[in-house]
């Protein structure tokens, strides 16, 4: 082992690892957003069992929890296109195979939350005269939510380290760019070493929090 | 817009050659990445601090880091550094089998954890070492509990496989990669290795869920 680790170029180009970071946020944020709202009413589709949604519902989240992200994104990519005449550019194929993956994982999480509350708080809600609607926005979900709470910012990390697929399309978030730097520098150690160092340093608190918030409502009364 | 699947018929060898690749690397990798999660959780447990905290960093590290990242770092990097040859096949077995003992060894972790003290005490009141009742006391029960999350792990592990298509190992994303191109079919072909992995993991996916039931049934608690 006797490289000599130069990290000094990787400090010349902290731009183009900025650029990187901004894109994979961007790339987040949408998706988790995305993933997490159209998860939540997937879910409640999922709970409610209503016969037209039901099947529907079920199908779509079997589909996307059972491919690989990588398929969906390439399928988007290569193969959506020719079915729909719609163009996808690398982010918008990205978007769409990790909101949906997303969306169909965090529907199973929100249908247990809902299934775990107990049953007589939905006959109570009935009971004083509200509708379904509102017993669900008012009584079940609150308690429903803090109780999935760990679950799903467990599923935001994941969302987080899927954001480097987006790469295979050559979107230009950390990991692409990382590549970047590698072919012009010919430094593949230093400048993959610091897109895993980027990583760790911020999903590493994140982490961290979770533990904190899963011992939080483990002692609060749930 | 019309379907074809002609040239993906024509072409099923080679797909079926790509998803053989993928079952090799995957249960390869299961098989070095179960021993090496359960070293990595034993030490996590170990009474010695600097041990348990090296391990820590370990399994946090693999755990917050990428996939993809480290695949890249196992390929491009690892290689120069230590100077050695590595091909996509090795670099792909190394990246999962470390990744996924991370994974392994929180499971492994949380199952040791889930069996009642009394039990270690117990062994130790009839003169076991601690090896001894983790070998013959804890680990048979804690194994039973670990077995649903171990399978969706196991699961997690096939899907995250198509990640070495981008290094060149000719799984079944690859070679699907390679006959889109030379077919001019993209539609019909990543459709039908989509439906390919859908069968497969669905498949998989049924069987954890019927494994549950049962444990369920004998009255045992699962860990997560």
């Amino acid at each position: 082992m006797d490289h000599n680790w130069d990290f000094a170029t990787i400090f010349t180009n902290w731009r183009v690892y900025w650029v990187g970071l901004q894109a994979t946020l961007l790339m987040f944020g949408v998706t988790v957003t995305l993933g997490m709202l159209g998860g939540l009413l997937i879910g409640i589709l999922r709970y409610i069992k209503h016969p037209a949604a039901a099947w529907p519902a079920r199908a779509f989240v079997e589909v996307f929890r059972n491919t690989p992200v990588l398929v969906q994104i390439i399928w988007f990519y290569y193969a959506f296109p020719i079915l729909t005449g719609v163009e996808t550019s690398p982010f918008l194929a990205a978007v769409l195979g990790i909101s949906l993956n997303t969306m169909a994982f965090s529907a199973e999480i929100y249908r247990a939350g809902i299934q775990s509350i107990d049953k007589g708080q939905w006959e109570a809600g009935k009971a004083i005269g509200m509708s379904f609607t509102q017993t669900l926005r008012r009584i079940i979900l609150p308690v429903a939510l803090k109780r999935v709470l760990p679950a799903l910012t467990n599923r935001g990390i994941e969302v987080f380290k899927m954001s480097t697929l987006a790469s295979i399309v050559a979107y230009n978030e950390t990991l692409s760019q990382a590549k970047l730097i590698a072919e012009l520098n010919y430094n593949p150690i230093e400048s993959y070493t610091a897109v895993a160092i980027i990583f760790f340093v911020v999903l590493y608190p994140v982490v961290q929090g979770t533990y904190a918030l899963e011992r939080v409502l483990n002692r609060s009364d749930r | 817009m019309e379907w074809n699947f002609a040239p993906v018929i024509a072409n099923l060898d080679i797909l079926l050659l790509g998803l053989l690749n993928t079952l090799k690397v995957t249960g390869l990798a299961l098989s070095l990445g179960v021993p090496l999660g359960l070293g990595l959780a034993l030490m996590r447990l170990s009474q010695n601090r600097p041990i348990s905290m090296i391990s820590e960093f370990i399994i946090e590290f693999f755990r917050t880091t990428p996939p993809l990242v480290q695949l890249f770092w196992f390929f491009f990097a690892f290689p120069i550094l230590f100077n050695i040859n590595m091909t996509p096949y090795l670099a792909a077995v190394v990246t999962f089998s470390i990744q996924s003992s991370a994974f392994f060894a929180e499971i492994f972790r949380s199952g040791i954890q889930s069996i009642d003290h009394g039990q270690w005490e117990g062994s130790k009141a009839i003169g076991m070492t601690r090896n001894q009742s983790l070998r013959r006391v804890i680990l048979p029960q804690a194994v039973k509990r670990m077995i649903p999350a171990f399978m969706e792990r196991s699961i997690e592990l096939l899907k995250t496989t198509t990640l070495v298509s981008t290094i060149a190992y000719t799984d079944l994303m690859y070679q699907a990669n390679s006959v889109a191109q030379s077919t001019f079919r993209p539609l019909e072909v990543y459709s039908v290795i989509a439906a390919i992995y859908f069968i497969l993991i669905f498949g998989f996916s049924q069987l954890s869920i019927v494994v549950e039931h049962r444990l369920a049934k004998s009255g045992e608690g699962t860990v997560n």
